[in-house]
Parts: C-alpha cells; sequence; structure tokens
C-alpha cells in the first residue's frame, strides 16, 4: 500500500471534521429547541451573524435577535412577533429582528442556558426584582445592560424604573403594571342572586356558596399546571400577610420573619377553604390551564384567577356568550379595605454583551418615545396597564380595579418577586397535596416553602 | 509496508472520532462530578465549593426517596408489562392469519410518533370528565368512575407507564417477532414428532430460542424505565405534587426551576450509579440464561 493514499485520505478526514463543525456554528437561530443543550448549540450562530457590525453605521446590515417568555397571540398579529420586526425595519432598513417566544417555563431554561455560555439573545424578557430571571438576578449576573442613559425614563413611573433596577441603574423596560385578580362571568353571578360583588373574605365564601347551590361550578383552575396556584395564593397574602407587615419579605432575608407566621398561615388556609368547600371544580388537578380558560369561556364555570395578561384568553370566544368582569380577590376580614396584588409587569433587557449595543438601544428609543408607529402599536397591543405618561389602558374591563388600587393605593406586589426562584415551586407542590385530598395542612406547606427559602438564600 | 508504522497510522485515524468522545461525552460527565460538589446555580459563573453538602441535603429530603421509588416501579411495570405484552402480540403476529402485514404496521404505528406528540394525545384522552376514557365510560354507563387519571395521587404515575408501555410495544413486538422466524423448523418438527403439544412447543422449544431477544428487549426496557421523563414532563409536569417525578425530572426541574445545579448534579451521579448498577445486574444475569440455537 502506498502512503500518499492514506494521506490524501487524512486530510480528507480533517476537513470533513472542521466541516461538521462549522455546520454546527452556523445553525440559525431560528427554531425553537426545548432543550438546553440543543438551544444552546443553536445559538452559536447568532453573534457570529451579530458581529458583523459593531459600530452604528446605518448602511451596514445587523440582525438582532429577541427571545421572550410567553405564547403568540391566538389570531390577528403578535406585536412582539409580526408587528415589531415590520416596524423596526421601516424606520432601520438595515436591522433584522428575529423574534423567538416561548412558554415560561422552556424560556427560563432557554435563556439561561444561551446567556450562561455567552451565546444570548440581545433583547430578553426580564422579570422584576427577584423573581426567576429577576432584573436584580440579571443585573447582578452581568448580563443585562445598564439603560440609564435612555432618554425615555421620566414618562415612565418611578415604581416601574425601580422595580427593574439593581443598585439605583435600570436594567430593563417594563411593558407597564399587571394585576392579579378574579375574572367572573356575569350572567351567571346573576343567575345565582349575586347582586352586589363581594368585598370581603366572608362575602366571597358566601357568593361562591350561592354559584354552587345553583348548580354552577363557582371557580375552574388548571392546577395541572401547578403555577396557577400562585395566582390565588398572592391576592390573598396581599391581604393577610402584607398590610400588618409591608417587610415581610425583607424580613424573611433575615430570617426575622418565617412563612410559619400567622399570616402565610391564614393565607394558605384561606384558599384551602375554597378546595375544602368545593367552589374549585373538582379534577382541577387533572386539568390545564387552556382547558381551565374554555370551561370559563364556555360558560361552565363562574371564576378563574389570573391576570391581567390573560385577558385575550379569557375573552376569547367560547361555548357561551356572557359579559366579563374583573375584581380583586377579596381575601380581607370584614370591615377592612381589599388590598389588590399589583406588580410591575415583565419587560425587555438588552443583553450585556450584544454585539450592537446601540441599535439596540435606538430600537428602544425609538419604540418608547412616545409617538412613533412602533410606539402607538406596542400601547395599542399591550395587555398590561400602562404606566407611560399619558396612557391609558385600552382594556375597560380593568378600569373599576385600577381606580380603586389608584385612589387608594391598596395594593401589594406579587410575593415571588421577593423570592428566589423555587420557593414558589415548593409551595405549588405541597399546595397540590391539599388538591389531591392528602392530609397535608397549612402548616406542612409553610414548612416546605421555609427550608426551601433557607436552602436558596445564601 | 512496515507494521510498526502501519500501526501508528491506524492510531491517528482513531484521533478525531477520541477527540470527539473526549470533549463532548467524557469532559461533560467529568464537569458533572466537578459541579456536584459546588453551589454553582448554572447560571452565574463564579461558585465555590462546598464539599458534601448537595449529597447531605439530597440524604435527608423526600425528593430522592421518592423519585427513586417512582422510577423503580416505573421500570418494574414497564418492563414486566411491557414485555409480556409484546411476546403476547408476537406471537399472535407470527400466527397465519390474515392481513398479518396491517396488523404488524398497526401495531409499530405508536412508535413512530414522537413522546411529545403522543404526550399530547393522551393527555387529552386522560382529561378527566371530557376526554376520551371518560367519555366512552359515560356512554358504557359507567358513571361512578373517577376519570381523573393524571391528576389523582394514585393513578397519575400508573396512566403515564401505560402510556409509555403503549408507545414502545411496537419495537419489542418486532423484536420478538424477528426472534420467532429465526426458530429452526427442524426443531419444531422434530418437538412435534416427540409428541410436543402447542403450548409444550412454546414452552420448551420458542420461548428458549427467543432468550437473546428476551436479553435485548429486557434491557432496552429497563434502561428506558430508568431514563423516564418525557411523559412526567409532558403530561403531568411532575405533578400532582411530587407523585411522578422521575430521577430524571427531578433533575431537570432541581436544575432549571430551582436553579440548583450543583445539586441537581449530586442527584444525577446517584442516578448515574443506580442506573449503572441495575443495568449490570441485569444483562449479566440475562445473559447467562440465553442458550444458542
Amino acid at each position: 500500500m502506498n502512503n500518499w493514499k492514506k494521506k490524501v485520505a487524512g486530510i480528507t478526514l480533517a476537513s470533513l471534521a472542521v466541516a461538521s463543525l462549522s455546520a454546527c456554528g452556523s445553525n440559525n437561530n431560528n427554531d425553537a429547541s426545548s432543550s438546553p443543550s440543543a438551544s444552546a448549540s443553536a445559538s452559536a450562530g447568532s453573534s457570529a451573524t451579530a458581529s458583523a457590525s459593531a459600530s452604528t453605521d446605518t448602511s451596514k446590515p445587523v440582525t438582532l435577535t429577541m427571545l421572550l417568555s410567553g405564547s403568540k397571540a391566538a389570531d390577528g398579529e403578535d406585536f412582539e412577533l409580526d408587528t415589531l420586526p415590520k416596524l423596526v425595519k421601516e424606520k432601520f432598513p438595515n436591522v433584522t429582528l428575529e423574534v423567538q417566544k416561548l412558554p415560561d417555563d422552556q424560556y427560563y431554561t432557554a435563556v439561561k442556558a444561551k446567556l450562561a455560555s455567552g451565546e444570548g439573545p440581545d433583547f430578553f424578557t426580564v422579570f422584576p426584582k427577584l423573581a426567576n430571571m429577576g432584573a436584580i438576578e440579571v443585573a447582578k449576573a452581568g448580563y443585562a445592560a445598564d439603560l440609564s442613559d435612555l432618554t425615555f425614563w421620566d414618562n415612565f413611573s418611578a415604581s416601574a424604573k425601580n422595580d427593574m433596577s439593581y443598585e439605583g441603574k435600570p436594567y430593563a423596560v417594563s411593558k407597564g403594571m399587571d394585576i392579579l385578580g378574579v375574572y367572573y362571568n356575569k350572567s351567571l353571578f346573576e343567575q345565582a342572586g349575586i347582586t352586589e360583588l363581594p368585598k370581603d373574605w366572608p362575602s366571597f365564601l358566601e357568593a361562591s356558596e350561592k354559584l354552587k347551590a345553583a348548580g354552577v361550578t363557582p371557580i375552574t383552575m388548571g392546577d395541572k399546571d401547578p403555577w396557577v396556584i400562585q395566582f390565588g395564593m398572592y391576592q390573598l397574602a396581599a391581604n393577610s400577610v402584607y398590610p400588618a407587615d409591608p417587610e415581610f419579605d425583607t424580613k424573611l432575608q433575615t430570617g426575622d420573619t418565617h412563612f410559619s407566621d400567622a399570616g402565610w398561615i391564614k393565607t394558605i388556609n384561606q384558599y384551602k377553604e375554597l378546595y375544602d368547600n368545593g367552589y374549585v371544580s373538582k379534577n382541577s388537578l387533572g386539568m390545564a390551564s387552556a382547558q381551565a380558560m374554555q370551561q370559563f369561556v364556555d360558560g361552565k364555570a363562574a371564576m378563574i384567577f389570573t391576570g391581567t395578561w390573560d385577558l385575550p384568553g379569557v375573552t376569547a370566544q367560547g361555548a357561551a356568550e356572557f359579559e366579563r368582569g374583573f375584581f380583586s380577590l377579596p381575601g380581607n376580614d370584614a370591615g377592612q379595605p381589599v388590598y389588590a396584588s399589583a406588580s410591575t409587569a415583565a419587560g425587555y433587557a438588552i443583553n450585556a454583551s450584544s454585539k450592537n449595543l446601540d441599535a439596540a438601544k435606538q430600537v428602544f428609543e425609538y419604540m418608547f418615545d412616545g409617538s412613533s408607529p412602533l410606539f402607538e402599536a406596542w400601547a395599542a397591543s399591550n395587555t398590561s396597564i400602562p404606566v407611560y405618561t399619558g396612557l391609558t389602558t385600552p382594556n375597560a374591563i380593568f378600569n373599576d380595579t385600577l381606580a380603586e388600587i389608584q385612589s387608594t393605593g391598596n395594593a401589594y406586589y406579587f410575593s415571588n418577586q421577593m423570592w428566589p426562584a423555587g420557593v414558589s415551586d415548593a409551595m405549588q407542590t405541597k399546595f397540590s397535596e391539599i388538591i389531591g385530598g392528602k392530609k397535608t395542612t397549612a402548616e406542612d406547606v409553610a414548612k416546605a416553602m421555609q427550608s426551601k427559602y433557607d436552602e436558596l438564600n445564601k | 509496508m512496515n507494521r510498526a508504522v502501519m500501526t501508528r497510522t491506524m492510531y491517528l485515524f482513531v484521533l478525531p472520532a477520541l477527540i470527539f468522545y473526549l470533549l463532548f461525552w467524557i469532559f461533560p460527565i467529568l464537569k458533572l462530578f466537578q459541579y456536584s460538589v459546588t453551589d454553582y446555580n448554572g447560571y452565574v459563573q463564579q461558585f465555590s465549593y462546598i464539599g458534601f453538602d448537595n449529597f447531605k441535603t439530597l440524604a435527608h429530603e423526600e425528593i430522592l426517596g421518592v423519585s427513586i421509588k417512582n422510577t423503580l416501579l416505573y421500570t418494574f411495570i414497564s418492563v414486566v408489562l411491557g414485555n409480556i405484552i409484546a411476546l403476547a402480540l408476537a406471537f399472535l403476529l407470527n400466527a397465519n392469519i390474515r392481513a398479518k402485514g396491517l396488523y404488524r404496521s398497526a401495531f409499530y404505528i405508536p412508535t413512530l410518533f414522537s413522546a411529545i406528540v403522543v404526550g399530547f394525545i393522551w393527555s387529552y384522552i386522560y382529561m378527566p370528565d371530557e376526554g376520551l376514557i371518560a367519555s366512552l365510560l359515560n356512554k358504557l354507563g359507567f358513571t361512578g368512575i373517577d376519570t381523573n387519571f393524571l391528576g389523582s395521587y394514585d393513578k397519575a404515575l400508573y396512566s403515564i407507564i401505560a402510556v409509555d408501555i403503549w408507545k414502545n410495544i411496537g419495537t419489542s413486538t418486532i423484536i420478538f417477532l424477528a426472534g420467532l422466524q429465526t426458530v429452526p423448523q427442524d426443531l419444531i418438527e422434530a418437538g412435534k414428532i416427540d409428541g410436543a403439544g402447542r403450548w409444550s412447543l412454546v414452552r420448551f422449544i420458542k420461548i428458549p430460542l427467543l432468550a437473546t431477544s428476551v436479553t435485548i428487549n429486557v434491557t432496552l426496557s429497563v434502561i428506558n424505565g430508568l431514563k423516564a421523563f418525557d411523559y412526567s414532563y409532558i403530561m403531568t409536569n411532575g405533578g400532582p405534587g411530587t407523585s411522578t417525578n422521575t430521577l430524571i425530572f427531578a433533575i431537570y426541574k432541581m436544575a432549571f426551576t430551582e436553579q440548583l445545579f450543583g445539586k441537581a448534579s449530586a442527584l444525577g451521579i446517584i442516578s448515574f450509579a443506580i442506573i449503572i448498577v441495575i443495568t449490570a445486574a441485569f444483562v449479566l444475569t440475562l445473559n447467562r440464561k440465553e442458550v444458542s440455537a
């Protein structure tokens, strides 16, 4: 056998190896992949294309990537997936925006893998304060860019800016304010003879009892997706925990308060009461959140707990025609005021190591300038309550709740924004046992939350 | 050519594959061992070494016991039931019946779908009150039966095991079928001449000769069961509570929802050890029982 043949073969093999490596590298970032390793490798391409242009030179083509938490609008144009890239292209012809949306769970996994491997998207969703993917966390880790030099901050409410800040500097632009509440079916309420919206916990239980007596499922929840447990729980906590001690969560960090304190035990017991009395649809543990939503729009259940962001789903056309209403779940004792559960909404951040930081910031300047077509489109599609000067919510269903919050100031944030990610999960897991008819008590749930908190709060 | 040069060149050819193997397979596994003694959260790139704390916390948390128990139960049921049903099917499909090809393809179809599709379809079949099973039972007049399959602590795990068996039955059946067709006709004839009945033929000739297929199928389904993740993730999210948490699902959840990569790595090592021990034990015992035709 002659030697040169082997050499040729060796070189061929080596070049094959190189080719297959580079094939990995040029993968496009568009496809939604739920497995972390796959998305990590798929993202390798995004920075390669993004690195093409580092300056703000408008003649050079720039590709910006955006990874968001959420799902595509059920019908019509989706603002982020359809409208946003189109309007950005109109204003900045050289900028191509590639947007990808993932459901919550997958979003956390994918965006973290991408950021940790240094291949993060240029824009990504950030949640307020300490929540999972919260502003404080991403800023601390150095993944989000400091946005203090943007010019539109005066138009945003101070709290929206503060909740997205770390050490006094804003790191994300919030979409507005989100409120947790009860969506209800007005005709079913009427049928059951409920003339007045419940204003405190006893009257809420009474209303549920009336609905149940009238043969209507009072509340539907898709507990197979356990995170929906938070929607009722935080509203109750806003009444049973924070009014007595607004600093409860801060004190948790130092060990001055505990989940086993009276406030949280009361909260969990209140929520437990709804299940014990059979007000929540039987078999809720076997139902996904989308299926619960379907029950509500089909007129099979009178109420569902969720937030302002679910308005499109809750108002979708179902089997029954009825008018929807919205109120804060009154966890307060008789004679006490109702406290709402309202928080700064999730927002957009820019990757600190983006190769096109300036271009990305220019997009933000344009998007939030108060008059551009992009701003108009954003304002019109936003289900969160706007916190931008001069904007009001286009969704009249929230007006009453909003007016009350604005006049009294009676509202507290969503509890998990001040907890390390994982505590709410422990709460859901343990509370599911109560729903499932096990002998778990509120004290057990609180204990599970506390031990997870202690483990994570280092 | 010189023999020594030849051998040396051979090594060169192995090199590209070896580099890939080390880089993308061995190195990450070693990394896992490193992470298991840290408090790495998978996200912030600074972390500190905390010794065996992760293992200690795991040892007295209920999640470890629950997920090991669920995984073993999952494996046991899917191995036993899956293989018995597959074996029975293989005998049926090996018989001389009409439209044999059609049946064979029909049983193989579920295998062709991805787990995500199967899981999605079955979550609707299992839906309480309005799902396929619930409405079928209603039509047939069985009204008192609890149809909350995925939402009940007692039934959820078994419900997802059933789906796993349903999906994988095709593969096992095909392997058994192939095994059955290699059983030599002369042995069967010899058996018949010796006066063996139909059952004796199955018991003393066909099944012993299927031992190789049994080893393959049992080993494959043991591994499949120990690695169970898909249906917990797709159909129940590990719930209700932790009742469908398998080892791999618990690792996933720990790493990505609780952001405890270090602890998840520790759990990964524990399950790695469990899987190796069980698989090795199975392969060794079954190998000894094989006979060659």
